[in-house]
Formats: C-alpha cells, structure tokens, sequence
C-alpha cells in the first residue's frame, strides 16, 4: 500500500471516529446538564471525566495520526 | 522533507512555486478532523464547568415562614403558594386533621405544572402523563424519574402552617 493512500484512509478514519466522539460528547453534554438540573455531584463529576478523557484520547490520536 | 517544513503558516515549498488552485480554500479532511477534536475539547471544557457550577452553586432552600392558616386549607384539599421565592410555584395538601405535605409545582421531566388529582390519589402531570406519590413526592410513573421537590411543612400552636425550607 503506498504512503500516500495509508495517509488517506487514517485521516479517513480519524474523521469518521472524531465524529463519533463529537456525538458521545453531545450525549455527555446532555447527561451534565440533567446532572446539574438534579443537583447531582456525582453524576456531573463522572460525566466530565469521561468526557475530559474521551477528549484527551482523541487529541493524542489525532497527534499520531498526523504524523 | 524540506517539502513539509513551515516557516510560520506557509510551508517553504509555496514560497518559492506561489501558484494557486482551484478548490484550494476548501476544507480538507484532516482539518475537518482538527475542527471536530478540538469541538469535542471544548464541550469536554463545557462539561467540568457544568460539574464545577453544580458543586459551587447555592441552592436557595428558603427561609421558615407562615403560608397558610390550618382552617382555611380543608382535609383533603389544596393550596397554592409559592416558595422558596415568588418565581418558585408551590402546592400543599392537608392529608389528615394535623398533617399536610408540601411540593414544588414543577414537574421533574420537563417543569410542568403538577396538580392533585383526589380521585386516583396523586400528583399529575398532565403535559406528559407523569404520576408522583401523594405523600413522598416519588415518581411512580409516566416520564419523570425523579421526585417532586420536597417542602417541610409544620403545623405550630396557633394552627398555622409553616414551610420550613426546600429539597429540589
């Protein structure tokens, strides 16, 4: 396989995974929000970790990736 | 390799051929995947400040005062106030000779109006035929999963009725 299409099915991929990940942010977004709307600590504690941490793979990915 | 080098934002080899090209504005697909990540860091960033917001803020739980005198509230019936603030719709309902319980009027599902149905012995939504237990306020069925806001109710000496402050 050459360089050139390797590159294109990993920027392929990343956008395609990226877009996935922008979803599950959404739904984050929308389980913080019922959190605060509750008065629920844990819930939006545990829902920005998990956000901050689906984020965070998906900004080294996107590091790798780039190379 | 010199090809990929930037000096800035432009890269060495568009100095030296500055020609241009059709479609060259467009988005390109690793830009594109830039844009996402970086939305996806900053609806993460929106997370923890809803996180951090819930932590620190105040919920104004209402100060002890009189809402309504026991007599003019029969056993069985209604009354509409509002707590902990005027923006804060409220309801209570005397169940027997010397008790009354007390909730927001907002429903948890969507904050509709809730009201006391006396014939099914509940508290109705009717927006979207949510339920809640008439005297804990526990949702038992239809959307809502959460309870009704709680208000703690007590009957002094003179018959009067106080709310002592407020659960959301």
């Amino acid at each position: 396989m050459r360089a050139s299409e390797r590159s294109g099915r990993a920027s392929s991929a990343l956008v395609l995974y990226a877009v996935i990940l922008v979803a599950f942010e959404i739904f984050l977004l929308t389980v913080a929000v019922e959190a605060f709307q509750a008065d629920d600590e844990r819930l939006a504690w545990a829902t920005a970790t998990v956000s901050v941490v689906v984020a965070g793979s998906a900004a080294v990915l996107h590091r790798v990736l780039r190379r | 390799m010199t090809d990929h080098v930037e000096q800035g934002r432009q890269p060495i080899w568009r100095r030296d051929f500055p020609y241009e090209a059709a479609g060259e504005d467009e988005i390109t697909r690793r830009e594109f995947a830039r844009y996402l990540v970086a939305g996806a860091g900053v609806m993460a960033a929106g997370n923890v400040g809803l996180a951090i917001w819930t932590q620190l803020r105040s919920i104004n739980t209402g100060e002890p005062r009189a809402i309504v005198a026991l007599a003019d509230v029969p056993i069985g019936d209604t009354h509409l106030f509002r707590y902990p603030t005027d923006r804060d719709p409220a309801v209570l309902l005397r169940v027997a000779d010397r008790e009354a319980v007390a909730f927001s009027q907002k429903c948890t599902h969507l904050g509709c109006v809730v009201f006391y149905q006396p014939d099914e012995d509940r508290w109705h939504c009717p927006c979207h035929e949510g339920n809640f237990d008439t005297r804990t306020g526990q949702a038992v069925s239809g959307p809502p999963t959460r309870p009704l806001g709680r208000i703690d109710l007590e009957i002094r000496d003179d018959d009067t009725i106080w709310a002592l402050g407020a659960h959301p």
